[in-house]
């Protein structure tokens, strides 16, 4: 049986391969317990469960090959039949801020990755100042 | 509070009713202003203006559809239209999903905001004045209806409008088709510099500016001009004005020079909002403040003046059977905006004033069975017609960033063409696909329906997002009689005032133009090498047109103009060139609801200039 540690650890691990940003990306955004715990509450205790199952597997036998892990997680993750589609979900929520359709809190679509995707800012938050507009991002 | 004798009662605290409201109380009037919203939005300044603020944000922030009434409450006692509620109407069926009862054919698309500060709370900013031509579109065009004053007439109220609201904007850049070089006087400067044009703006101008493009035979050449804002910038040391004094001795309104022009702040906070930030939210909200809203306004008003009843929704104008004069204003007053119980009140005053928007004066009056000997009261509702286009850019532009437009295409707001088909604005969009596909989120689900994931998918929002533009197609509707806000016992809100029931469509002249602008579009996406993605559905959008055998779609600007229009003789229109009731003398109208045409102007600076406008005339009936 894990612990919440380590499922929180492994949720990390598998956020950076699912989101394309890295672990100091992820952690700056404040949000990792806010995500592990809608997660949790929003998958059936299956789901859940198998899909941490599935995470440890593919992180464990491919280690540092990220063609392979990569390979892994499309096959095995990705499709939306595989867990609930739960993979998607938190590709969802770190690029979003939603559940589905659900917004989990004001913070959370303040610190979607979307907008970092796309260089610029959630509208309504993180402005960059006057004029900044006028030329292309940093 | 019944001890007070009012000078005048004002349904409503929008930028009209707070326009009317400071100038009438700095003048000595004592002003009760009647507010359907909540208490708590009436704030105007400290801790009070910053939590109720705060709010709103944070319900923003929550809100899964960033719709422009997310932020603000939805009362069930005092509803607000919103564009969440628009469904596409079925042949003959009638849609009540929202405020609107939608009896269309088509539905009508634009929404506004009941409460304290009214649609300025949700307003992208942009102030344009009307151009001279769309003052007398029947005696240049021959379509439509002249309006009984000129744009010359307007002028200086128009001055007044953008000192109120504190117009950021380049004089020089503003050349539109048929203006004479007085169109703005000689070496007038806004209030403050123009807001910085985006870096979108400059990649897309380049290869439209100047750009020829054939539209029916005719060649024109296209310019992309920096859009007039109410949001602050630096302000213009060599602006002149900073007062809008009334000069009791010559019975005028008039624009002074008192004090340097300092830019309005935040209500809580004179160091918060001085310039625009870049929060990119214009519309719903902007959270320092630094686009104008009319709590500023109210604000500065004389406060010793003025009282503001909240939660009292107004049902009834009172008429008095033999003087046909108003006696009264009656209202709702609820407790908890949930629930139906409430108390009634009458509010009493020498001159009363409905600025409640458009939709609600008509209802009002319509309720009323007042001001209506022209049969005039509820007809003629019109709106911008938006037809979007978009496009994917080769060169990556960074949407999404500044505020909503700040460059706009003005060569077809007038021309020959209008006794043909209707003119339009072209504001080039900084939102990327927001409005027409709900980009990014969008591009992130589809992405991820796709298997993309890591890397690859960061790359491709990265590849999608920067390159998305959006073009965007203002069309002028004209007023049509059957366009119209009628009442009907079977469709009452939970206080059992009437909802409003809405029918509408979009004629010819306006699918016509939809035609043209697509064949101007075309011709823009083809110069600037722009993949073209835009869609027009024919079963999913709401308001999908056909037009020799072409589907266009188009989407409500939040513009709701034209149901009591003002007019030469009181068998045309509902009020005469003094905003006054033709019926009813000590009855005044303000709001877009005045104006007879509307345009290309997105028109909340022209209705600010005819408050000012009212005001004057009230102040000189109350004088008289």
């Amino acid at each position: 049986m894990k612990t919440p540690t380590d499922h929180i650890t492994l949720f990390t691990e598998i956020s950076v391969w699912l989101t394309g940003f890295n672990e100091a990306e992820l952690l700056a955004t404040g949000m990792l317990d806010t995500y592990y715990q809608a997660l949790q509450a929003n998958s059936s205790q299956d789901d859940f469960s198998y899909f941490f199952k599935a995470v440890e597997i593919i992180l464990h036998q491919n280690r540092n090959d990220i063609a392979s892990t990569e390979k892994a997680i499309a096959s095995m993750l990705m499709p939306v039949s595989a867990y609930n589609g739960i993979a998607g979900s938190i590709i969802t929520m770190w690029y979003t801020g939603n559940w589905g359709n659900t917004v989990i809190s004001g913070q959370a679509y303040i610190q979607g990755l979307v907008w970092d995707a796309a260089q610029t800012h959630p509208p309504g938050a993180k402005q960059p100042g006057f004029g900044s507009w006028n030329m292309p991002p940093l | 509070m019944e001890s007070i004798q009012y000078d005048v009662v004002i349904v409503g605290s929008g930028i009209s009713g707070a326009v009317i409201a400071k100038t009438l109380t700095l003048a000595g009037k004592r002003v009760l202003i009647l507010e359907a919203g909540l208490e708590a939005g009436i704030a105007l300044e400290g801790e009070a203006a910053y939590n109720a603020y705060q709010n709103y944000l944070e319900t923003f922030y929550k809100a899964p559809a960033k719709a422009p009434n997310s932020p603000y409450p939805d009362l069930k006692d005092a509803p607000s239209i919103d564009v969440l509620d628009i469904v596409k109407l079925q042949p003959g069926k009638t849609s009540t999903k929202g405020y609107l009862v939608q009896k269309g054919p088509l539905p009508f698309a634009s929404d506004c905001v009941r409460g304290p500060g009214g649609t300025t709370l949700h307003w992208l900013g942009t102030t344009l004045r009307m151009l001279p031509n769309d003052f007398k579109m029947k005696s240049v065009y021959g379509q439509s209806i002249d309006w009984p004053i000129s744009y010359d007439d307007l002028k200086p109220y128009y001055q007044m409008a953008e000192l109120e609201i504190g117009v950021s904007g380049d004089v020089h850049d503003q050349n539109y088709p048929g203006i004479t070089p007085d169109f703005f006087g000689q070496q007038y400067v806004f209030p403050m510099k123009k807001i910085p044009q985006s870096y979108l703006d400059a990649v897309i101008s380049k290869k439209t500016n100047k750009l020829k493009v054939n539209l029916h035979g005719k060649t024109y050449q296209l310019s992309c001009i920096s859009t007039p804002q109410g949001r602050n910038s630096v302000p213009d040391t060599d602006y002149p004005y900073s007062k809008i004094v009334w000069n009791n001795r010559e019975k005028k309104l008039k624009i002074e020079h008192a004090d340097p022009y300092s830019n309005l702040p935040s209500l809580w906070d004179p160091y918060t909002g001085e310039r625009c930030e870049g929060n990119a939210s214009c519309v719903p909200i902007c959270p320092v403040q630094a686009k104008y809203n009319a709590l500023k306004t109210l604000k500065k008003a004389d406060q010793k003046n003025l009282n503001i009843l909240t939660k009292a929704v107004v049902s009834k104008v009172i008429i008095d059977d033999k003087t046909q004069q108003v006696t009264g204003i009656a209202y709702k007053r609820y407790t908890n905006p949930g629930e139906p119980e409430h108390t009634t009140g009458l509010a009493t005053a020498h001159v009363y004033v409905l600025a409640a928007s458009a939709i609600e004066n008509a209802k009002i009056l319509l309720a009323s069975d007042a001001a209506n000997s022209s049969d005039q009261v509820g007809r003629n509702l019109m709106g911008h017609l938006v037809m979007l286009t978009w496009g994917l850019s080769k060169e990556k532009v960074y949407p999404y960033r500044g505020p909503g437009s700040t460059t706009n295409i003005p060569t077809f707001r007038d021309g020959d063409f209008r006794s043909e088909h209707a003119a339009w604005i072209s504001p080039i969009d900084n939102w990327g696909w927001s409005w027409p596909v709900f980009s990014p989120g969008s591009d992130v689900s589809t992405a991820i329906a796709n298997g993309l994931f890591g890397k690859a998918l960061r790359t491709h929002i990265n590849e999608v997002v920067t390159r998305q533009v959006l073009l965007h197609f203002e069309v002028e509707q004209t007023p049509d009689p059957d366009n119209r806000v009628t009442i009907d016992p079977e469709y009452v809100d939970p206080l059992g005032n009437y909802k409003p029931v809405i029918n509408y469509n979009v004629g010819d002249y306006m699918l016509k133009a939809f035609e043209a602008a697509k064949i101007v579009s075309d011709q823009i996406f083809a110069a600037n090498d722009l993949e073209d993605h835009t869609v027009y559905n024919p079963v999913t959008d709401p308001d999908y047109v056909v037009y020799k055998g072409q589907g266009y779609t188009f989407r409500g600007a939040g513009h709701i103009v034209g149901t009591h229009r003002m007019g030469f003789t009181k068998q045309d229109s509902v009020v005469n060139k003094e905003q006054r009731c033709w019926d009813h003398s000590n009855l005044f109208l303000a709001g877009c609801g005045n104006m007879p045409t509307l345009g290309t102007s997105n028109p909340t600076l022209t209705m600010t200039a005819l408050a000012f406008s009212a005001a004057e005339n009230i102040l000189k009936q109350l004088e008289h």
